[in-house]
């Protein structure tokens, strides 16, 4: 195959179209490049506000990536784009919420003997319970998206069970609006937990604020891709999703069940989104029924920004698009109400210059 | 009578105990019976809580489907009365059971004067009342069990009725079949000139219907020929040369932009004609079709649908911002949008947009058509079924797809500059993304590349809700179950496609030349 590609030159017009593309991104990159040094120039915005800036990126970031693992675990075996992943996360922020409210209703006579809710009183287990309710909501919400909604769809042309995630997405969305109502909601976090405190920095002449709420969702992402990483890398059960990835069939004719397989990935992906969800309402607080939607697509452009089907793709895809949509007004010096467009142009151009991404695509040889 | 079948039957009782749940919680219950109440002629006031035996109506024929369906688990084996019966009771009770388990809690908790609104929003305590039977907590909940059983009971029973008597209707089916080719029917059937007096009908209607059902019909139908615009362009893309595009409303907001533009007086100060201003919007529409399609119609159909997503994202916010504020007006949208003027005479009544949207939709059908029976079209089949074979036998699928792509957005700029014109407003939530998945849902529903489908599709989707009032808040919720629902049972639409006859049928002693005419993959 090599030698016989040799022989015969590349056709000129696949090649002219490949050297327009390259110049184009040179163009593109030039551009950027060159404006944000007029704005460097001005300089506008102090050490804190850059620094603000990227932690908040890099909070973000740790739940996009959550969320995109999920798009990649699913695109990777089935090779099919998982449009309610989002709507999964949604249910899961309810989750967290209701078991927030439930505690936040219960008062209890701590040691001291003073009145205080139990969400105040023991908040080390409100929180675990209401992430293990987020992730064990979300986790069902995404085990059963799959056997209703994906399974029989098994086999069929590729935009078929993509319509049919479409639909699901609807579904979940408007069930949730009924269900629960448009109006915003706001989580009630335990004291220890409160928006807007954490470790005061001084840096050049101003305060910035690193919230308790962002290293916690932080450092919790953290622990949680690892533990995911450790799964896929070192247990039976991520030893089988691999092989599924890599050839169901064959995978199938060594003795794993495929369609189980695929049940615990679901599973595992609307977990993580189920904690993203949770991570979500503790450190932004307001949401609704329309929460997961914004999340869901950028956590896939996350997926395919990092290399789909890639988990560490997934996750250095999610973080670097935190920070990039957190610090592209500022740098482009644009309007901080465009962060979302600087988000899908860059899903667009990634598509376009390297449908790959960053750390290249991670899928077998059949479904490309 | 094994373990395994009872076990199903009450597995498939527990899911329509479920969907009860689902239904009560979302409020849809007390909807219903509303317009049960309706359909049978009573009034009912707004706000007001329907009479309880509707809901017995609503419940009863959930409860009989349940029957139908424990009944007839598996299609291959021949029922016997008893089994039947024990089925459809363990199905009935186990629903039953489950829905008085809800109905104790909630009746329960709004009996302690719990106001379970602050989380869950359509449970009233006049709802849970009305689930109840406006009984107490108790017997509500035993009606319920009670009423299950017996409705599902019912259900088994005339599923195994129907069972029997199948023989019988498959006899005078063919009965009916025979007799209707052997009369008039038949004849009229294969008649031409049948369909031409059908279309004279139509047209016929067309003229005289938008003059005599008021502004209100007009309005309804006004909306619905916009969407069968925007259907038949989605329907070039997505149903024809199948590639998934979920920005269309990018295209719509292009066209109605450059139409508000152009003919407003405030930001610009261009006050053009309506008809070139119509023109223009079409051209713009179409050439930004080929502009977007430029560099990512190479991309897979996954990729192509999130990435045209953005597109239509990124053009919403861009015209909400405050960066194009002077060129668009921003979040407050443009306004005294002119109307069609013809020899002086300016053509603003309902009547005449009903008039000229019938014509737009005339000429749109008429286009599609003549495109999806050319050779395009059949570049286009062959590029939606195999894009690999298609380039194989020298479909240049690049070139195709683009045109695809730009004439699909040309409609969509037709249809928001009569969008726009018609409303003499334009703004940026006129133009989010539920446009598009409104106008993707009724190419599915109706058809993916059947032209009736889309007209059909459109009538339901936008012309019921408007009839179904009391349904419109749930109506994105039934289609988003309805698309999933269509994805499996029935993912060729409503009314689905037929292919083209025109090709020559391939005889069995024909030469191998003759059979690389048929276009078309795999099967």
């Amino acid at each position: 195959m090599e030698a016989l590609r040799k022989k015969i030159p590349l056709t000129l017009p696949q090649n002219s179209i490949k050297i327009i593309r390259i110049i184009a991104a040179l163009l593109l990159l030039a551009l950027v490049i060159v404006r944000a040094i007029d704005v460097a120039a001005e300089s506008q915005f102090g050490a804190d506000t850059w620094l603000r800036l990227s932690v908040s990126g890099l909070i973000i970031g740790g739940m996009y990536a959550l969320i995109a693992i999920g798009y990649t675990l699913v695109y990777g075996i089935l090779f099919m784009i998982n449009f309610a992943h989002g709507e999964v996360m949604m249910l899961g922020t309810f989750g967290g919420y209701f078991v927030f409210e439930a505690f936040n209703a219960i008062q209890v006579t701590a040691t001291d003997g003073t009145q205080m809710s139990f969400l105040n009183a023991n908040p080390v287990i409100a929180i675990f319970l209401a992430f293990l309710m987020g992730m064990t909501i979300a986790a069902l919400s995404g085990y059963f998206l799959e056997k209703i909604a994906y399974r029989p769809l098994r086999g069929a042309p590729r935009l078929v069970p993509l319509i049919s995630a479409i639909g699901a997405s609807i579904f979940l969305q408007n069930a949730g609006q009924l269900l629960f109502g448009p109006q915003r909601r706001q989580y009630v976090n335990p004291v220890v937990l409160d928006r807007g405190i954490g470790w005061n920095l001084e840096l050049s002449g101003s305060t910035v604020v690193l919230t308790y709420t962002g290293i916690f969702s932080l450092v919790l992402s953290a622990i949680l891709m690892v533990g995911l990483y450790l799964l896929v890398q070192r247990t039976k059960l991520g030893r089988a999703m691999r092989a599924v990835a890599q050839d169901k069939k064959t995978a199938a004719l060594m003795g794993i069940n495929v369609d189980q397989i695929i049940s615990r990935t679901f599973v595992i992906s609307g977990a993580l989104a189920g904690a993203a969800g949770v991570m979500w309402g503790i450190h932004n607080g307001l949401f609704n029924y329309f929460v997961g939607f914004l999340p869901g697509i950028k956590a896939f452009t996350a997926a395919v920004l990092g290399g789909i089907g890639n988990i560490p793709g997934a996750m250095v895809g999610g973080l670097f698009l935190g920070i990039v949509e957190s610090l592209g007004p500022a740098v482009l010096g644009i309007d901080f109400q465009l962060k979302d467009v600087i988000a899908f142009s860059i899903l667009i151009l990634v598509l376009i210059f390297r449908p790959s991404g960053i750390l290249g695509e991670a899928l077998s040889e059949e479904k490309v | 009578m094994n373990k395994q079948s009872l076990q199903k039957s009450a597995a498939s009782g527990l899911v329509f105990g479920i969907i009860v749940i689902f239904l009560a919680l979302i409020g849809f219950t007390v909807v219903f019976s509303g317009l049960i109440q309706k359909v049978l002629g009573q009034s009912l006031g707004v706000g007001q809580i329907p009479r309880i035996g509707n809901f017995f109506i609503f419940l009863g024929f959930l409860g009989i489907w349940n029957g139908w369906r424990a009944a007839r688990q598996d299609s291959h084996e021949s029922l016997t009365l008893p089994k039947v019966l024990l089925r459809a009771f363990v199905a009935g009770l186990s629903a039953g059971v489950l829905v008085m388990v809800y109905a104790v809690v909630v009746g329960g908790l709004d009996a302690r004067g719990v106001d379970m609104r602050t989380y869950l929003s359509m449970l009233s305590s006049d709802s849970i009342k009305f689930f109840l039977f406006n009984q107490s907590v108790a017997m509500g909940g035993l009606i319920h069990v009670g009423f299950s059983t017996l409705m599902a009971v019912v259900g088994g029973l005339l599923a195994f009725g129907s069972e029997k008597s199948q023989e019988q209707v498959k006899a005078t089916r063919t009965k009916v079949q025979n007799w209707s080719q052997r009369t008039w029917l038949g004849k009229v059937q294969g008649n031409p000139y049948v369909s031409y007096v059908l279309m004279g009908v139509v047209l016929l209607l067309l003229v005289l219907l938008p003059r005599t059902w008021g502004a209100y019909w007009n309005y309804v139908m006004g909306t619905v020929g916009i969407y069968v615009l925007l259907g038949l362009g989605l329907n070039i893309i997505v149903g024809l040369s199948g590639q998934l595009v979920l920005g269309y409303v990018a295209f719509f907001a292009i066209g109605a932009y450059t139409f508000a533009l152009t003919t407003s007086p405030e930001p610009h100060n261009l006050v053009w004609n309506f008809w070139i201003a119509l023109a223009v919007s079409v051209v713009a529409a179409a050439l930004s079709g080929v502009l977007i399609g430029l560099p990512i119609l190479r991309l897979r159909g996954d990729y192509l649908a999130i990435v045209t997503l953005g597109f239509g994202e990124i053009i919403r916010i861009l015209l909400k911002s405050d960066l194009l504020k002077d060129f668009t007006m921003g979040p407050r949208g443009v306004r005294n949008i002119a109307g069609p003027t013809l020899f002086g005479r300016s053509f603003t009544s309902d009547v005449d947009y009903m008039y000229i949207i019938i014509l737009a939709v005339l000429l749109s059908v008429f286009l599609a058509k003549r495109w999806q029976e050319s050779s395009i079209g059949r570049a286009w089949l062959s590029i939606s079924q195999d894009e690999t074979v298609a380039q194989a036998t020298g479909v240049d699928t690049y070139k195709y797809k683009l045109l695809a792509l730009s004439l699909g957005a040309a409609f969509a700029g037709l249809g928001g500059a009569l969008f726009a014109s018609r409303n003499q407003f334009t703004g940026p939530e006129d133009h989010a993304l539920m446009v598009s998945i409104n106008v993707l849902c009724l190419v599915i529903v109706g058809g993916m590349g059947s032209i009736p489908g889309i007209v059909l599709g459109a009538f339901v989707l936008k012309g019921l809700p408007e009839i179904l009032r009391e349904l419109e808040s749930y109506r994105l919720l039934v289609f988003g179950a309805l698309l999933v629902v269509m994805m499996i049972i029935r993912p060729e639409g409503l009314w689905p496609a037929r292919r083209p006859k025109l090709e020559r049928p391939v005889e069995p002693d024909q030469e191998p030349a003759a059979v690389a005419i048929t276009v078309g993959g795999k099967q």
